[in-house]
């Protein structure tokens, strides 16, 4: 057990250690003295960043001495991997993000709906798309319409009342 | 004035047409998202924060702790048919309710556990009446370094209480504190950490790192690790209601747990899990036949249960009275608050008199609203249980994106949205709890303002922490809540050798 995961964990690890660097960098750009208090505003980043490059030397520590402490072993962490369902979401939130202003909020809600159903492992791709359709434009009528805020209408606009 | 007057002057608040209208809403979504696995009251909340914009402030904040509490109600309903517990606070109600409901006792279990809510909240909201002004009284004579202390006691106590682990815990703060450090300081007018996008300058939203950590990585979460795991709904079968001999084994046990639960909800202590392993342990201790538990006792829903919801109101005391949050939701709520320019606090009190009774007298009534809907329409929640999780998953992440596109019209933020659900997903994946980072977030910004005032009035002696006697012993519990679980590891009993 102990062996198979601390890969993750040390990134992990790592990866917080340098975010600790990436805070202590930018911090020492903002003047830390000056003013009534004598504390500028880069005191308190200096502090964060510090001590989380600290905590991420101490993860690491952890991770490398047997792995971090207090996992429950019995937990789903050793259920393997759904890298198909992951890319999935993955994608479905990501093709949001480019279309929403190009296809209009429901095409895209509709895909997104469609990936994620997808993710858990549901084919069955019309249907979806129809609750998808009729939860998109849903919300769409109650903001446009009811609350007057303006959702992208996108490629759909010759059609939307 | 006094305290009931008061109070009487709150309910013609929470007793407009429109306000009980606001707690209607609140109450019967906070129980929709309690139920429904895969969202929470802090997701819902944080997603609701743009009506800020509409409403007016009694009214939204009504809502939204309506919809904190309903939650926890609702919460139980999964726990019990599903054993599937949202969250750790429910663990012991997924244990000992499931039992029950296995033996086709799911009506008293959810009737123990409605009830017992209602009991529970009803009196830590008496609770909550009469303590709130003398905590203000108290909170009127602290000054900059007292604020800044309490903070770092919750700060403290939030990351190593929530978790198996201090050391992940505090990575968690660190991050919120992280967090909240970016865009234009406060105080200097500086820009932090917005690497020249203009979209970071005025901060990260909380709508954001909330639905990231909470929605978006619980769904790639569930989807690429549970997906195959199978859960079974057991069956509603049978009266609801609760025998004779029922009551006789609830009572005590709901007004047990309610003593238990809030003097802790009370404590910036964090959360509500605790108090229900205790409730369960004095009950187990105390019952005529203690065989029973982890079968299916009823008095192991009720205690626990009633100690969940007290523990819940219970934080609406530090909240309310010294702007203190210890809960991701909690620290929403305060988000809220300053989404009107208001700061929870004791001067909230004398300023803003008419809304904080309000919003206290609300919870009485949200309660009243909340066993009317829980027990006679429990039927209703439990056809939500039945939306297959593909869709349901699908349903929340359309709305959530939806809610975090819509704020600022900006696909930058889905964008954001993503990086933060990934970041929850890898948390979640190596045991990192995500409410310290809310509650950093939030908090963070509000702690540095306290410091930075404290060493004005000291002239930058940072000394003026330590000589303050409150101040100075609330940093000394701080220290002792982070290395005492370590020392109590390395020394106490079950310590191995080095």
């Amino acid at each position: 057990m102990a062996q198979a995961r601390p890969k993750g964990q040390i990134a992990v690890s790592i990866g917080i250690a340098a975010l600790g660097i990436l805070v202590l960098a930018g911090a020492m750009e903002l003047p830390a003295g000056g003013g009534y208090a004598q504390v500028g505003p880069g005191v308190v980043p200096r502090i964060v960043g510090g001590v989380l490059l600290f905590l991420g030397v101490l993860l690491l520590k952890e991770a490398l001495t047997g792995g971090f402490r207090g996992i429950d072993e019995e937990a789903e962490v050793h259920l393997p991997m759904d890298w198909l369902a992951f890319a999935w979401v993955s994608g479905g939130i990501l093709v949001y993000g480019l279309l929403v202003e190009r296809a209009g909020f429901i095409l895209s809600s509709i895909l997104l709906f469609v990936a994620v159903a997808r993710s858990f492992g549901s084919r069955r791709w019309l249907s979806n798309a129809g609750v998808g359709l009729a939860v998109g434009s849903f919300i769409f009528a109650v903001f446009n319409y009811g609350l007057g805020l303006q959702l992208p209408a996108g490629i759909l606009r010759p059609i939307l009342p | 004035m006094d305290v009931w007057a008061q109070l009487v002057n709150g309910f013609a608040v929470a007793l407009t047409a429109q306000n009980l209208l606001w707690a209607l809403v609140g109450v019967t979504l906070g129980t929709a998202v309690g139920v429904l696995p895969g969202v929470g009251p802090a997701v819902t909340v944080a997603l609701l924060l743009p009506i800020t914009t509409k409403v007016d402030a009694s009214g939204a904040l009504i809502m939204f702790a309506g919809v904190y509490y309903g939650a926890m109600y609702g919460g139980s309903t999964t726990s019990i048919l599903l054993n599937t517990p949202g969250e750790s606070a429910t663990i012991v109600t997924a244990m000992e309710g499931n039992q029950m409901a296995r033996r086709g006792r799911a009506g008293p279990a959810l009737a123990t556990s409605a009830i017992g809510s209602f009991v529970a909240g009803t009196i830590a909201t008496i609770g909550l009446t009469f303590l709130s002004p003398l905590v203000v009284e108290l909170g009127l004579k602290f000054g900059p370094p007292e604020y800044f202390a309490l903070m770092i006691v919750a700060f403290t106590t939030v990351s190593s209480v929530l978790g198996d682990s201090t050391l992940r815990g505090m990575v968690s703060l660190f991050l919120g504190l992280a967090i909240g450090l970016v865009g234009i300081d406060n105080q200097t007018g500086q820009a932090r950490f917005s690497y020249g996008v203009p979209q970071l300058l005025d901060g990260i939203e909380v709508v954001t790192i909330a639905v990231g950590l909470f929605a978006v990585g619980e769904t790639i979460y569930f989807a690429s690790k549970m997906s195959q795991v199978e859960e079974k709904l057991e069956k509603l079968s049978g009266s609801i209601w609760m025998k004779p001999e029922d009551w006789k084994r609830s009572w005590k046990p709901w007004i047990r747990g309610t003593f238990i639960g809030f003097p802790f909800g009370t404590i910036p202590a964090g959360g509500a899990e605790i108090p229900t392993f205790l409730s369960y342990a004095i009950e187990k201790k105390l019952a005529k036949n203690p065989e029973e538990f982890g079968k299916g006792a009823i008095e192991g829903v009720a205690g626990p249960e009633a100690a969940n919801n007290a523990s819940s109101t219970g934080a609406m005391v530090p909240l309310l009275t010294l702007g203190l949050p210890t809960s991701a939701t909690a620290a929403i709520l305060l988000s809220a608050f300053q989404q009107y320019g208001l700061q929870p606090g004791p001067l909230l009190f004398e300023a803003n008199a008419a809304l904080v009774w309000g919003l206290i007298a609300s919870f009485y009534v949200g309660n009243v609203m909340l066993l009317v809907l829980n027990l006679p329409l429990v039927g209703l929640w439990v056809k939500l249980l039945a939306i297959p999780k593909p869709q349901l998953y699908a349903g929340i992440l359309v709305f959530a994106t939806m809610g975090v596109y819509g704020m600022r019209q900006s696909p930058f933020d889905v964008f954001l949205l993503y990086g933060v659900g990934l970041a929850g997903f890898l948390m979640r994946r190596f045991g990192f709890p995500a409410a310290p980072v809310i509650v950093g977030m939030i908090l963070g910004p509000l702690a540095e303002e306290q410091m930075r005032r404290a060493l004005a009035i000291s002239q930058g002696d940072p000394m003026i922490f330590v000589t303050h006697p409150i101040s100075g012993g609330l940093l000394g519990l701080a220290v002792v809540v982070i290395v005492a679980p370590w020392l109590w590891r390395r020394f106490g009993p079950g310590a191995r050798p080095a």
